[in-house]
């Protein structure tokens, strides 16, 4: 079975072994399937992987706090409510202390704008106070910048693909 | 405000909003062309903001985007956004070229389109604010160019992730030899477009 699909612009993930991930969720897989989610901005996505179980989460977060936003609406979108979250679903039988990290996105997407720059780095400094306080260790980051990223997170060893216009496929 | 919970007169009204306000455009594009510029609406709709992306070719499609807050009795954003290929065609239009001949934008292409995009806004803006009877101003314009998804998410997120609609209003700037598709969003604060059709008598 092969894990792309051809013809296609981009080379994503074939529609049968691909979870997407929307704008402020999160979801967990285990091998053969991979977790993505597309074009991330300022949002965080944070994979965490278990290579123990090749189980694995991947939560799109859009704003740090429930603080940052006066709305009703899911808290989903929140770091520190969907870090700890993902976490305790991914602990089951005292595989927390397994759980590695990667961090991806976290961009200024537009030029000449101070507060709307600030987003990105917000969101990753909650991302990160979060993982500490849970003791869990974060192999890797792409994050700033001002590109858009696509994230992949491959089960079967916890690969994680990042794909942009500005840098094409890196891998973390 | 859903789109859902809006009536039928409601929707009519922001339609009519919005093509007023994409006419403004089209004559402010004539003027600074010097040459006539007809405007087709194709549509005009609310959705929500989600569906944004699925409506101008996914999430991960390449766009320029211009961004202005808006400031006033009524707050929000405003967006312009248009595929790379629309981009460059509209930078052949200003700068009087052979429909195609400009290949990749320069940072003074790249200005020149940011601007003519963000006088586009202001003559739409305007247009909202004279026919509302309120003063609305658009803040200095910000750009960007990538993912389209990336783009409407950090919008989103600037303003709180309080917009869930968002008035879309497709044109089609017919010039003599070519046209361009552009998406113009008005992305209204909450309560801001209660504000608007109060001011505009349908409650």
């Amino acid at each position: 079975m092969s894990a792309y699909r051809e013809n296609s612009e981009w080379i994503g993930p074939a529609a049968d072994v691909a979870i997407y991930v929307g704008t402020g969720e999160f979801a967990v897989a285990s091998h053969p399937d991979i977790l993505y989610t597309p074009a991330l901005g300022s949002c965080i996505g944070l994979t965490l992987f278990d290579p123990f179980r090749h189980t694995g989460g991947l939560a799109h977060v859009m704003l740090p706090t429930p603080a940052d936003s006066g709305s009703r609406g899911t808290l989903d979108r929140f770091a520190s409510y969907a870090v700890p979250r993902l976490v305790e679903l991914l602990s089951e039988g005292g595989a927390r202390h397994r759980l590695v990290a990667k961090l991806i996105g976290g961009a200024a997407m537009f030029k000449g704008e101070g507060n709307m720059a600030s987003i990105g780095d917000r969101n990753a400094e909650e991302v990160r106070r979060q993982l500490d306080l849970l003791r869990i260790p974060i192999l890797a980051e792409d994050t700033g910048g001002s590109h858009a990223r696509t994230v992949e997170l491959h089960l079967d060893t916890g690969l994680v693909i990042v794909r942009s216009y500005l840098y094409g496929m890196k891998e973390l | 405000m859903n789109p859902e919970q809006l009536s039928e007169l409601q929707i009519d009204a922001l339609r009519e909003v919005g093509s007023i306000g994409a006419g403004h455009a089209a004559t402010a594009l004539s003027q600074m062309l010097g040459t006539a510029v007809s405007l087709d609406v194709p549509r005009i709709s609310l959705i929500h903001v989600t569906e944004v992306p699925n409506v101008l070719g996914g999430p991960e499609s390449l766009v320029g985007a211009v961004h202005c807050r808006l400031l006033g009795d009524i707050s929000g954003a405003i967006l312009f956004i248009a595929s790379r290929q629309d981009l460059l065609s509209l930078v052949d239009m200003l700068r009087n070229r052979e429909p195609g001949s400009t290949k990749s934008l320069h940072p003074d292409e790249e200005a020149l389109a940011v601007h003519a995009a963000s006088i586009l806004i202001s003559a739409y803006v305007a247009a909202i604010g004279r026919m509302a009877d309120i003063s609305l101003l658009p803040a200095p314009a910000s750009f960007a160019f990538d993912m389209l998804g990336a783009i409407l998410e950090s919008v989103t997120a600037e303003v709180s992730m309080k917009v869930d609609t968002a008035l879309l209003i497709l044109t089609r700037f017919q010039g003599t030899e070519q046209s361009i598709d552009a998406g113009i969003f008005y992305l209204p604060a909450p309560d801001s477009l209660e504000v608007l059709l109060g001011r505009l008598g349908i409650i």
